[in-house]
């Protein structure tokens, strides 16, 4: 599919004017949307290997992010009138006393073209604010990211909190960041742990299917 | 004793105190401060290096002048020397005194960025490792000399939007300021990007127990060779593995 081919290519490109008007292009030939959106994951996919190897830093992929975002404005209307239900609901945030959220942003990008209803709750959420909006909104997945070694004891308080709330069972809750291990998820009782955008999609996907 | 620091650059003045003040003879190397931007695997590695360059016999111990800094000394192994690393997270740590003061004084103080002697004069804009790779300090013009008009003010908007996120920056002094440009130059910053200042006083004494080989459990992890050293997930941050 030709079209489709080019807008792989303007996601990794980061050309979000490109993006936007091959998906204006794609849906009037009539294209599938979910078509159109199963080739934005795979895209950003690339993108999160190209920056492994270190050919891609962050204003690459914030373009990148850019461009899928610009496609995602297009087609996420079309998805709510279709009654398309989602994957997952998903609650994101950067945990208490951390303000950093690029790579939060990132994966609650790539979380939203990966299918999943996505509660962004920005930076330096306290675990009260997880409890409420995971309740509120019935979100069935809570994604924690913290980039300071000096902020993830928040991580464990957010965990416990929900244990304490009677919700622990509800919900599976993911972390990463830069500073995050398997090791760390596994001491403070998540249910898993990435090491990359395009992995935390993947294990998302993973968790919510019971 | 005869020592060997391996210090952050960060704390060039502070660590060059301690020495001098220290009984034992401290041979010192410095380590760029960017290390800790090329992410924690690729600033283990470069540690480790500078440890397996020491030579075998001459020391009685290798210090480090760093604290867990992102993982940046996880999996640090002790070879034919003992290490000795401060149970901090990071030089913030160190420059306020103890562990306990800085998780009260960050819980305290959401939305605060850090400055010292080091962070204003050594690596300014992380230039010396990143090749302005990361390119939070890059301005408008460059951005878009590089990405166009278009994508060069999206990627500056994205890049400076944490100025709008902190709130404060502090400045920790440890009266080594050698006159009041660093404080003046901390305190300009501050207003530049719309922050409040303060001027808090730092503490050095867990630096001179440090080089005067006063290693405490509760305030320093010790390797002995053949262990690494490891993230804890807990407070008291570092632990030895064998």
């Amino acid at each position: 599919m030709p079209d489709l081919d080019k807008l792989h290519k303007a996601v990794i490109e980061g050309d979000w004017k490109a993006a936007a008007a091959v998906t204006h292009a794609a849906i009037a030939e009539g294209v599938a949307v979910l078509t159109i959106v199963g080739c934005l994951v795979p895209a950003m996919d690339e993108v999160g290997r190209l920056f492994e190897c270190e050919e891609y830093f962050v204003p690459e992929m914030l373009l990148s992010a850019r461009a899928m975002k610009a496609s995602m404005e297009i087609i996420r209307p079309l998805l709510a009138a279709a009654g398309d239900q989602p994957v997952g609901r998903v609650v994101i945030g950067t945990v208490k006393g951390d303000l950093h959220d690029i790579g939060k942003n990132l994966v609650a990008s790539m979380l939203e073209g990966g299918g999943f209803e996505v509660i962004d709750l920005g930076a330096d959420v306290a675990p009260a604010r997880f409890i409420e909006a995971a309740s509120a909104r019935h979100a069935n997945l809570v994604a924690l990211s913290a980039l300071l070694t000096v902020t993830m004891p928040s991580m464990k308080t957010t965990i416990d909190a929900f244990q304490a709330a009677g919700m622990r069972d509800k919900v599976k809750i993911m972390v990463g960041g830069a500073p995050v291990t398997q090791q760390c998820a596994d001491a403070i009782g998540a249910d898993g742990y990435s090491d990359s955008a395009g992995g935390a999609v993947a294990l998302a996907r993973k968790l919510v299917v019971v | 004793m005869r020592l060997k620091l391996i210090s952050c650059e960060v704390l060039f003045r502070e660590m060059c105190h301690a020495c001098a003040h220290s009984p034992h003879q401290v041979d010192l190397e410095f380590l760029p401060k960017g290390l800790h931007d090329l992410g924690g695997k690729p600033m283990a590695a470069r540690i480790q290096e500078a440890v397996d360059r020491t030579t075998q016999g001459e020391y009685q111990a290798i210090l480090l002048g760093y604290g867990l800094c992102g993982n940046g000394l996880d999996g640090l192994t002790a070879r034919h020397t003992r290490l000795v690393l401060p149970r901090a997270h990071d030089c913030i740590a160190l420059l306020m005194g103890s562990h306990a003061r800085y998780q009260a004084y960050f819980d305290a103080n959401p939305g605060t960025y850090y400055r010292s002697t080091g962070w204003l004069e050594r690596g300014q804009g992380l230039q010396q490792l990143t090749h302005h790779t990361l390119g939070f300090d890059e301005s408008l013009d460059a951005l878009v000399r590089q990405y166009g008009e278009d994508n060069g003010r999206y990627l500056f908007e994205e890049m400076t939007r944490y100025r709008a996120q902190y709130r404060k920056l502090t400045f920790i002094e440890t009266g080594l300021e050698a006159g009041g440009a660093f404080i003046a130059e901390a305190a300009a910053e501050a207003r530049e990007k719309g922050w409040s200042f303060e001027c808090l006083p730092g503490d050095l004494a867990w630096l001179g127990r440090l080089v005067e080989g006063a290693w405490a459990e509760a305030e320093f992890v010790v390797a002995e060779p053949g262990q690494r050293i490891a993230a804890s997930y807990d407070n008291r941050v570092v632990k030895v593995q064998a």
